[in-house]
């Protein structure tokens, strides 16, 4: 019987035991922590009253009626998810297993029991992550749909009205028609860079071809901004890292440059062993809020998907500071 | 006497643009809106032959409001192609739908001449 008890002593899973009329015979140490009771104060009460909650007593009770009476058994040697209560009331969501033991006389009850609630809750996490990921996704194209429509497109279809006009006025009016043509070769101009800005705030090829030095110094030049840099890794680094990291410096670059009402701020790399750290700091005015912009969850999305990390300080009056850090296997 | 017009669409450079190539066939453009509610305030005030109307509107969605758009004849204009909004189109009541590059008098006639 010691032999037993050091066995139960050293389970994971709690074991609870208990007899044909519900009573509990004993509990194991897992048991102990995780129902918050101690196995004196409950030996010989009954299981129901103990760790299970209220609202399923009764099925419990009757289930255990039936089976006594030579009833199909719907519970034993199968693992079932359910609620159960510890001392204090609480719930706490657990898996178990139920099996009958096969002894002389009155039969004996054993349930294994794991507390499921952390895999649940991080199942829930990572459910909402992922949700999060396809709504940033979805909002980015959208995004691109607008630009597109609202920029190229409307220049295009400029253009085609431009050079329908032209070729009407060629003969009768040459002049008129040069300077149609004129204009329809800004509109093609205007186009061109319109679709060149959203080739590179999908994924700028300098990024891809360069790494993340020539890349920042690239968009930095083409933002209202004087930014400091500092801490560019010399090397290159995992394109997933390097684009995650390029995109959460756009981001808050450009919320800077809309919102903080400042014309400076401060980007900061450190590479570690196997981490980058991005720091994206203003002192303007402050107040950014993660729930207003799709932009910064969207990107908190992203960081999440690297086992990163992204944090948002923006006191009002004391500027914004955007921190995420990124494990980069390096 | 020549097809008035009223064009509305909140791109500056549209109503420009079709003001020019509308008014070099012979259409005479008496009205530019660049909202839905302005557009059906102008179309009651100005009676126009032909209403262009922008299916993408700051506060509206041009498809829901052919309807309220009094004109004998209204076009659903778009950069989009007419396969991009086809059961819209039919749904919406509109006289029929040109893609924005497309616009030309003999098109519009064309639409206009359906009746």
């Amino acid at each position: 019987m010691s032999d037993l008890k050091a066995v139960l002593n050293a389970a994971l899973d709690c074991v609870v035991m208990m007899d044909h009329e519900g009573r509990i015979v004993g509990i194991n140490p897992a048991a102990e922590r995780t129902f918050a009771i101690k196995e004196d104060e409950a030996r010989g009460r009954e299981m129901a009253d103990i760790i299970i909650p209220p609202t399923l007593r009764e099925a419990h009770r009757r289930g255990l009626q039936r089976l006594l009476e030579g009833g199909e058994p719907h519970v034993l040697d199968r693992r079932i998810e359910v609620t159960a209560q510890r001392a204090d009331g609480s719930l706490v969501p657990v898996e178990l297993t139920i099996t009958k033991l096969d002894i002389e006389g009155p039969p004996l009850f054993v349930g294994y029991l794991r507390d499921i609630g952390d895999r649940i809750e991080s199942e829930e996490a990572l459910r909402r992550s992922r949700m999060q990921l396809l709504r940033a996704t979805d909002e980015a194209r959208r995004r691109l749909e607008r630009d597109l429509h609202d920029g190229a497109q409307q220049r295009l279809v400029g253009l085609a009205l431009t050079l329908r006009l032209a070729r009407a006025q060629v003969e009768q009016n040459p002049a008129a028609a040069i300077a149609l043509l004129d204009e329809a070769q800004e509109d093609l101009a205007s186009a061109t860079e319109e679709l060149r800005e959203l080739a590179r705030g999908l994924h700028p090829a300098v990024l891809t071809d360069g790494g993340l030095g020539p890349a920042l110094r690239g968009l930095i030049a083409r933002l209202p901004l004087e930014v400091a840099v500092t801490g560019v890794p010399d090397s290159r680094l995992p394109i997933d890292v390097e684009s995650t990291a390029y995109f959460v410096v756009a981001e808050a670059l450009t919320n800077v440059a809309r919102y903080a009402g400042t014309q400076r701020a401060l980007v900061e790399l450190r590479l570690d062993d196997h981490r980058l750290a991005i720091e994206v700091r203003d002192h303007g005015r402050g107040g950014a809020d993660m729930g207003a912009g799709t932009g910064l969850r969207g990107l908190a999305a992203r960081v999440a998907v690297h086992d990163g990390m992204l944090s948002v300080a923006s006191p009002p009056g004391e500027g914004t500071t955007v921190h995420v850090e990124v494990p980069c296997g390096s | 006497m020549p097809r008035t017009v009223l064009i509305v669409d909140d791109h500056a450079g549209f109503r420009r643009q079709a003001r020019r190539v509308l008014e070099a066939e012979g259409y005479e453009v008496v009205g530019e809106a660049t909202t839905g509610a302005a557009g059906i305030a102008a179309a009651s005030e100005l009676r126009p032959d032909v209403v262009l109307l922008d299916v993408h509107l700051p506060d509206a969605n041009g498809f829901d409001i052919v309807s309220r758009v009094l004109a004998p004849t209204v076009v659903l204009i778009s950069t989009h192609d007419r396969q991009d909004y086809a059961e819209l189109i039919s749904r919406s009541g509109a006289r029929g739908f040109l893609s924005k590059d497309q616009l030309c008098g003999a098109t519009l006639e064309a639409l206009v001449a359906e009746a």
